[in-house]
C-alpha cells in the first residue's frame, strides 16, 4: 500500500504572508499514495495555512505544489508576476482534494443527504439519480444511512463532521485534508470521528491530518511533523518521533502542554 | 288761512313721521348690525346660547331688504346644529322657508339635518357605497404597482448587493454610487424627476412607467443594502466549504450563501414592502390615479371624511395581509432551523 514511488504530492518551498507576519515558511513536503501524514505543533504555527495552501484556499507567494507529477494551481502573467490560475481550473484541482474542517461547516439548508449529494450534483453535473447513489454510499461508509433526510442541526458533532467526511469523499478525492476534524467536539464523540478516519486509511485515502490526539498519531500515521513558526522543526516515524524527538525541548513542552 | 294752518300741519305730521319713520328704521338696522357683531363675539367666546339668544332677536319685516331675518335664522339653525338640537335647528329653517318658501339654503339644511338625524352607521353606510367603487378601482393600481415592485427590486436589490461586494472596483464603486444616490435623496424627489424633470431632457414617461421606474430604482438600492447585510452575514466558512468541494464562487452563490439568507432576510425586507404600499400613495403626485388619488378626489369632491377613513382602511387591509404573509413565509423559509 505504502508505495516509495512518485509522491501524489509535493511541496517546495512553500511561503504564505500576512502582512509581515510568516505565516509558512519555506515548507517542504512529500506525501507518497496511501500514506498518512500528521501534522502538531501550537496553535498559530501555520498548520491550518499550510493545508489551505494545498487547497488553494490562501494563495501562496513563494513555493511549489505538485500534485500528481504536475506543478499545479499558479501561473506566471506577462509582467512576470505569479497569480492563481483562472478560477475553473482552481475548481477543478479542489475537486480531487477533499478537505474537512474543524467546525465542519455543513451546508444548514440541506439535509444530510443533500449536503453529501451537493458536490457530485452541482460540480461534477451528475444526475440527481447518480448524485444520491453516490451520497447514499458515502453516508453508508460514516454509518449515517439513517440519518440522511434529516438537517445538520439535529446532529451531534461527531456525527456532523463524519457528514462532513461524506460530503468530501463523493467528490472521490485522491487526497483528504483534515483541519484538526476534532477539536470542536466532546471528548467522548472523537472516537467515531477518528474511527471513520481509520476505515479510510485502511481502504488507502491518502491524508494528511492535523490533530493533537497524540494516541491517533501513534496509532494511525506512517510519519509526524511537528510545525512551529510556520516551519517543520522535526519529522519521523511514530516511534521514532516518540522516542527520539523527544529531546526537543520545544516540542517536550508542546507536548507536555497538550497531554 | 285755516285751512292753510290745517294743511301745513298735516304736512308737518306727514313729514315728521315720515322722518321718525326713517330715524327709526335707521335705527333698527343699526341695531341689528350690532346684534350680529354682539353675536359674533358670544360665538368667538364659544357662548352658543348666548348668540342664540341675540339672533333671537330680529324680527322678519316686509321685504327685508337688508336679508338681516334670513341672516340671522340660517345662523340659528346652523348653531342649533352645532348644539345637536336638530329641532330648533329645523325650526329656525323652517322659519325662513314660511316667509320664502323657495330658500335654497334653508331647503339644503333641511336636507343635510334629515341626513344628520339617520343612524350614523346607515350614513357611513351609504357613504361607502358611494365612495367603494371609485376608492377599489384605485386599489387595484396600487396593488398593481405593489405586485410589480416586489417582482422586480428583489432581482435589482441582488444584482446590486452582488455588484457591492464584488472585488471589481468599478462594478463595485458603481454600486455604490446608486445606493448613495437612491437612499440620500427623498423618493419623492426621485418621482418628480423622472416624471417632470426627465421630459426637458428629451426622455418622457408615462406616469404607470414613471412610478414604477421610480419605486424600482429607490426599493432596489434600498433591498440591495439589506441582501448585501445578509450574504455578509453568513458565516465565513460556508463559502469555504463549498469551494473546497469545487464549487465556483457563483455556484457557491447560488447553492449555499444566498438560500441560507432568505430567513434572515425576509423580516426587514418584509419591512421594506410594507413600507412599499404606503409609498405607493407619493405617485398619485406624478398624475397616477391609485388608492390615495381616488381617496383625495372624493374627498374633495363630496369634502367627507369617510372616503379618508375607507382609504386607511383598504391601506390597513393590505399592509395586514402581508404582514401575515411574510410571518409564514419566514417560518417556512428557516424551517431547517428547527427540524
Ligand atoms: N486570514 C488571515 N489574515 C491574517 N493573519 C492570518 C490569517 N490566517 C492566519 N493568520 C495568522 O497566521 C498564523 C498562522 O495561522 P494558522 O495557520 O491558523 O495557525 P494554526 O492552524 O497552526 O493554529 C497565525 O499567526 C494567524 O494569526
Ligand atoms: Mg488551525
Amino acid at each position: 500500500m505504502k508505495t516509495a514511488n512518485q509522491p501524489l504530492l509535493s511541496l517546495k518551498g512553500i511561503t504564505k504572508h500576512f502582512g509581515s507576519l510568516t505565516a509558512v515558511n519555506g515548507v517542504d513536503l512529500d506525501v507518497c499514495p496511501g500514506e498518512i501524514v500528521v501534522i502538531i505543533g501550537p496553535s498559530g504555527s501555520g498548520k491550518s495555512t499550510l493545508l489551505r495552501s494545498i487547497n488553494f484556499l490562501e494563495e501562496i507567494e513563494e513555493g511549489t505544489i505538485v500534485f500528481e507529477g504536475n506543478e499545479i494551481g499558479y501561473v506566471t502573467s506577462k509582467h512576470g508576476r505569479r497569480h492563481l490560475d483562472v478560477p475553473h481550473k482552481i475548481c477543478a484541482l479542489r475537486s480531487e482534494i477533499g478537505m474537512v474542517f474543524q467546525h465542519f461547516n455543513l451546508f444548514p439548508h440541506m439535509t444530510v443527504l443533500g449536503n453529501v449529494m451537493e458536490g457530485p450534483l452541482t460540480v461534477q453535473k451528475k444526475s440527481p439519480e447518480q448524485a444520491r447513489e453516490i451520497a447514499l454510499d458515502m453516508l453508508a461508509k460514516v454509518g449515517l444511512s439513517d440519518k440522511r433526510d434529516v438537517y445538520p442541526a439535529t446532529l451531534s458533532g461527531g456525527q456532523k463532521q463524519r457528514v462532513a467526511i461524506a460530503r468530501a469523499l463523493a467528490m472521490r478525492p485522491k487526497l483528504m485534508l483534515f483541519d484538526e476534524p476534532t477539536s470542536a467536539l466532546d471528548p467522548e464523540l472523537i472516537g467515531e470521528v477518528f474511527d471513520t478516519i481509520r476505515d479510510l486509511g485502511k481502504e488507502g485515502m491518502t491524508m494528511i491530518i492535523v490533530t493533537h490526539q497524540m494516541g491517533f498519531a501513534k496509532e494511525m500515521a506512517d510519519r509526524v511533523i511537528f510545525m512551529e513558526k510556520g516551519a517543520f522543526v522535526a519529522q519521523g516515524t511514530p516511534e521514532d518521533f516518540f522516542a527520539n524527538q523527544m529531546e526537543h525541548d520545544r516540542i517536550k513542552s508542546f507536548l507536555n502542554r497538550i497531554l | 288761512m285755516k285751512f292753510f294752518t290745517g294743511r301745513v300741519v298735516k304736512r308737518a305730521i306727514l313729514l315728521f313721521s315720515c322722518l321718525l319713520l326713517l330715524l327709526a328704521s335707521v335705527c333698527f338696522a343699526k341695531d341689528y348690525d350690532q346684534l350680529f357683531t354682539d353675536a359674533n363675539d358670544a360665538m368667538a367666546q364659544g357662548d352658543l346660547p348666548a348668540a342664540i339668544a341675540l339672533l333671537k332677536k330680529v324680527e322678519f319685516e316686509k321685504g327685508d331688504e337688508s336679508g338681516a331675518f334670513v341672516r340671522s335664522r340660517m345662523q340659528i339653525a346652523r348653531l342649533q346644529f352645532a348644539l345637536k338640537d336638530m329641532e330648533q335647528a329645523s325650526s329656525a329653517a323652517k322659519e325662513v322657508l314660511a316667509v320664502y318658501p323657495d330658500n335654497s339654503e334653508a331647503l339644503n339644511f333641511l336636507a343635510s339635518v334629515k341626513q344628520e338625524q339617520k343612524p350614523r352607521y346607515k350614513v357611513f353606510i351609504e357613504d361607502c357605497l358611494r365612495f367603494l367603487p371609485q376608492l377599489l378601482k384605485g386599489a387595484v393600481m396600487t396593488i398593481t404597482l405593489v405586485v410589480c415592485i416586489i417582482l422586480i427590486s428583489p432581482i435589482g436589490g441582488l444584482l446590486i448587493a452582488l455588484g457591492r461586494i464584488s472585488t471589481f472596483k468599478p462594478v463595485s464603486a458603481i454600486c455604490w454610487f446608486f445606493i448613495w444616490l437612491f437612499r440620500g435623496t427623498p423618493l419623492l424627489l426621485q418621482l418628480f424627476f423622472i416624471y417632470y424633470g426627465l421630459p426637458s431632457l428629451g426622455i418622457t414617461f408615462k406616469p404607470f412607467t414613471a412610478a414604477i421606474l421610480g419605486l424600482g430604482l429607490n426599493y432596489s438600492a434600498y433591498l440591495g443594502e439589506i441582501i448585501r447585510g445578509g450574504i455578509q452575514s453568513i458565516e465565513h466558512g460556508q463559502m469555504e466549504a463549498a469551494k473546497a468541494i469545487g464549487m465556483s464562487y457563483w455556484q457557491a452563490m447560488r447553492r449555499v450563501i444566498i438560500p441560507q439568507t432568505y430567513k434572515r432576510l425576509m423580516p426587514p425586507i418584509g419591512n421594506e414592502f410594507i413600507a412599499l404600499i404606503k409609498d405607493t400613495a407619493l405617485v398619485s403626485t406624478i398624475a397616477m390615479v391609485e388608492l390615495m388619488r381616488s381617496a383625495d378626489q372624493m374627498f374633495n369632491a363630496y369634502f367627507n371624511v369617510t372616503a379618508l377613513i375607507l382609504a386607511a382602511l383598504i391601506y390597513l387591509l393590505f399592509t395586514t395581509i402581508f404582514t401575515f404573509v411574510f410571518e409564514k413565509i419566514e417560518v417556512r423559509a428557516g424551517i431547517y432551523e428547527n427540524r
